[in-house]
């Protein structure tokens, strides 16, 4: 039941924030579904460094047994922090990527410019 | 296949299982497959494996959960013995302790039951409760803990030299709740990384 009032109440919030992008602020429908695969791909990206972090992490916390001869739990990896620095890691490295991007694209019409 | 298409199908499968599992039973469904068939036969005691206890000595809801079933088992009959099992965090209260007093709330008596506090992991554990076992005739034992990490906990105990009966103290235990599923969910992905890690290790 609380799940289907969620489910709901974000679906009603999203289709408001439709209607405020197209009719207020002139963004582009049609441009939507490349707004939604961006961000597929920055989840992507978070769920990468979680994984990054979680599988480096495993062998750090034994190795670090080994050589302190301390108990350090392996339950550190089961912290909610992680998802938060993996979110950091993930957006800013998706935002390095399009920065880059954007670059890259300015530079080549500068350069088209010139050329022409 | 570009870096792109590999974050993107990743993000498809992530957000396709954060839906799946806040607005579905799966993580329940998931349970019980993963579960074993409970054993409760008589047996010489009862192992309660630990699980969580705040500083100020609140158990979390699993541990509650295993000290409950556990305490159930106990007035049915099934063992003579109760076996709690649990540290602290830093200096805090110490788990096994706080089970103890909560046994002994519900009429347990204080000489059936039996505390260990400084295992830290699974495999501690098994071989505490066989050092505390050894002297006391304990050949038998109710393994209580969650579905997901019997699968783990009951070769230790194996191991260990018991003859155990699983009594999972979850199978009854369906959310409903997204955030009480996605918790379930973490506690299942968290028992199979763990049974993984003690395969490679050789402890399972």
């Amino acid at each position: 039941m609380i799940g289907i009032f969620m489910l709901a109440l974000a679906g009603l919030t999203s289709v408001g924030a439709y209607l405020l992008g197209a009719r207020r602020l002139g963004l582009r429908p049609a441009r939507l579904g490349a707004a939604v695969g961006k961000t597929l791909e920055t989840v992507g990206a978070v769920l990468i460094f979680l994984v990054a972090n979680l599988v480096v992490a495993v062998p750090l916390v034994v190795a670090l047994r080994a050589v302190t001869g301390t108990f350090v739990s392996v339950y550190v990896t089961d912290d909610t922090a992680w998802l938060g620095l993996s979110l950091l890691q993930g957006l800013a490295f998706q935002w390095w990527r399009e920065a880059s991007r954007k670059k890259a694209g300015a530079l080549a019409l500068e350069e088209r410019g010139n050329l022409g | 296949m570009s870096l792109d298409r590999v974050c993107r199908l990743t993000g498809l499968g992530g957000v396709a299982l954060f839906l799946a599992t806040a607005f579905t039973p799966l993580a329940h469904a998931l349970t019980l497959w993963m579960a074993v068939e409970p054993q409760l036969v008589p047996s010489d005691a009862i192992v309660v494996l630990g699980a969580t206890v705040s500083p100020s000595g609140i158990l979390s809801s699993e541990s509650t959960r295993r000290t409950d079933h556990a305490i159930d088992l106990y007035h049915r009959g099934l063992a003579p013995r109760l076996i709690l099992l649990g540290g602290a965090r830093g200096s805090g209260a110490i788990e096994a302790e706080i089970r103890a007093k909560l046994a002994r709330l519900h009429s347990i008596p204080a000489d059936a039951i039996l505390t260990e506090s400084r295992a830290r992991t699974t495999r501690e554990e098994a071989a505490r409760v066989r050092d505390l076992a050894r002297s006391r005739g304990i050949r038998t034992v109710l393994l209580v803990t969650n579905s997901g990490h019997m699968a783990r906990a009951r070769p230790l105990f194996e191991r260990a030299g018991f003859e155990v009966h699983p009594a999972p103290s979850d199978t009854d235990f369906e959310p409903t709740a997204p955030e009480a599923r996605l918790m379930l969910m973490r506690g299942l992905l968290q028992e199979v990384l763990g049974w993984i890690y003690y395969r490679i290790a050789g402890y399972a």
